[in-house]
């Protein structure tokens, strides 16, 4: 997605890397590629992305 | 044996001469009736619910009128401070000519003077909230109008968020200069008077063939980026059964057409006779209908009783169409979950105008109809799609002197705006039913 930086898994001192990671809501399964770490799996959400598409994606979801 | 049940208490009023009455809702055999009496004209007993579904299960936390609510309603009727909804969408009319002659008419025209621009800028400045409002262009026909390109900037002016215009499509069809100044004056979508895939349904409805204009007006509505609802009047014996069809040529023609909105008939203004229960479409016949009829497309399950209004008054879907199939977003048990309950006028103002209203076109809003990928759980992919192919199926039970329900009436968010003051749909288009057997 739009991360460019290099992002390092504060745990696993690796980088983290773009991924295809799957989100749930309301029923509803949407993946998008989001930056994780490959040793442990945990995943950095960017504020962009919270605010953005993933907000976007749940108003489009509800019930008005 | 006949098993009676009260489940209701509320208020209508007697069809011959609207004067106000409390009214009970009682199911008899699992079907529901408003029963009401008048010390004039006697007892009247209208179908509400056939029982094809739980009514309770749909209705849930509806309550009933406080005794203590306004004991004017709904004569000299303008919101009140009982009145328990917002404004969503504000009617109103431009003309009283139309170039039909329909069976049926809410509005029941007739050739009076049309209002001057300069009358309706001002009613468009007292009527506006600039930035929110919706305002639906109505009549008549309005298209009748020459001048309803600039009462369509006019209304932008006043501040207008979205401009919409209820027409039967003739001239929408037949004028596409007259259409593209529409479009160029901020026109932001049309809902179509649409009752059927087959002509003999608008023979029938409407006097004429009209099958053909509909699909015109539809394709020349889309040249100029203009979204088409289409909008079925719904009466038993001459198009319920059309119902599959219609859903299925919309969808066939998504982004062009946004969604249906069905509604049933109701005996307001011209009727061609005094209404029976058979005559009826109530919403739970309209619920299974769709169900039955659509060929598996559209479930019960993704229809959610309406939130803006009052769950007898209506009900909304919203799915996005793929080549292959539609895709349901909405699921009735999940109804309410999320952050943004409860629904107000302003949020269901915002949905119908996501889904109604046409993306601009260029390079900015590349259709994604092309596009090589077509996978609706891609995060990506799913937000461009349901832009572009939205899709709404809705519903709205307008009442009449027979079922009117003054709970239902309170919820009200579609007001037309007559003299200064907003006025519940169905409060101001109520007629007194004596009219038609006089």
């Amino acid at each position: 997605m739009e991360e460019k930086r290099t992002l390092t898994c504060y745990r696993c001192n690796v980088d983290l890397k773009a991924q295809k990671t799957y989100f749930e809501y309301l029923g509803h399964s949407f993946h998008a590629d989001v930056l994780r770490c490959p040793e442990c799996g945990e995943v950095y959400i960017s504020e962009g992305l919270a605010k953005g598409r993933i907000a976007e994606v749940e108003m489009q979801l509800e019930d008005k | 044996m006949v098993e009676r049940e009260i489940i209701r208490k509320t208020y209508s009023v007697c069809p011959k001469c609207l004067r106000r009455l409390t009214a009970r809702y009682v199911r008899i055999n699992g079907s529901v009736y408003m029963q009401k009496e008048c010390p004039e004209h006697g007892e009247f007993c209208t179908v509400i619910w056939r029982g094809y579904m739980d009514m309770d299960d749909w209705t849930k936390n509806s309550g009933e009128t406080a005794d203590e609510g306004n004991p004017n309603c709904p004569n000299d009727c303008g919101l009140c401070s009982y009145h328990a909804q917002d404004t969503c969408c504000t009617l109103l009319e431009v003309t009283d000519r139309c170039n039909l002659n329909c069976r049926f008419c809410f509005a029941d025209n007739g050739d009076s003077p049309d209002p001057t621009l300069e009358q309706i800028r001002l009613w468009l400045n007292k009527l506006a909230k600039p930035g929110k409002t919706l305002v639906q262009l109505s009549g008549g026909e309005p298209t009748v109008r020459d001048d309803l390109p600039q009462i369509v900037a006019a209304a932008k002016e006043a501040g207008c968020r979205y401009v919409q215009l209820n027409s039967n499509g003739i001239r929408l069809a037949e004028d596409e200069e007259y259409l593209e100044k529409l479009a160029r004056a901020g026109l932001s979508f049309v809902f179509m008077q649409f009752d059927g895939t087959r002509d003999a349904i608008y023979q029938k409805l409407r006097g004429r063939r009209l099958l053909e204009i509909k699909q015109q007006a539809i394709e020349n509505c889309a040249h100029y980026n203009i979204g088409v609802t289409l909008v079925p009047t719904l009466v038993p014996g001459v198009n319920t059964h059309n119902i599959g069809d219609i859903l299925k040529f919309a969808i066939a023609r998504s982004p062009m057409v946004r969604g249906v909105h069905f509604q049933p008939v109701s005996f307001l203004g011209r009727i061609p006779e005094l209404p029976a229960d058979y005559m009826r479409f109530t919403l739970d016949e309209l619920l299974v209908s769709i169900e039955e009829q659509a060929g598996g497309l559209i479930k019960l399950k993704n229809i959610i009783p309406s939130r803006c209004n009052h769950p007898l008054c209506g009900f909304h879907g919203n799915f996005v169409v793929m080549p292959d199939n539609i895709v349901p977003l909405l699921h009735r048990e999940r109804a309410g979950e999320g952050c943004c309950s409860p629904t107000t006028a302003d949020k269901n103002r915002a949905f119908i105008s996501r889904r109604w209203q046409r993306q601009p076109q260029g390079k900015g809003n590349p259709s994604c109809c092309c596009g090589k990928e077509s996978d609706i759980n891609s995060m990506e992919y799913f937000l461009r799609r349901v832009k572009t192919h939205g899709f709404t199926v809705t519903a709205m039970a307008f009442q009449d002197a027979g079922n009117i329900d003054l709970e239902r009436l309170r919820w009200c968010s579609l007001h037309v705006f007559d003299r200064d003051r907003f006025v519940p749909f169905c409060s101001y288009y109520l007629s007194r039913w004596q009219k038609q057997w006089s």
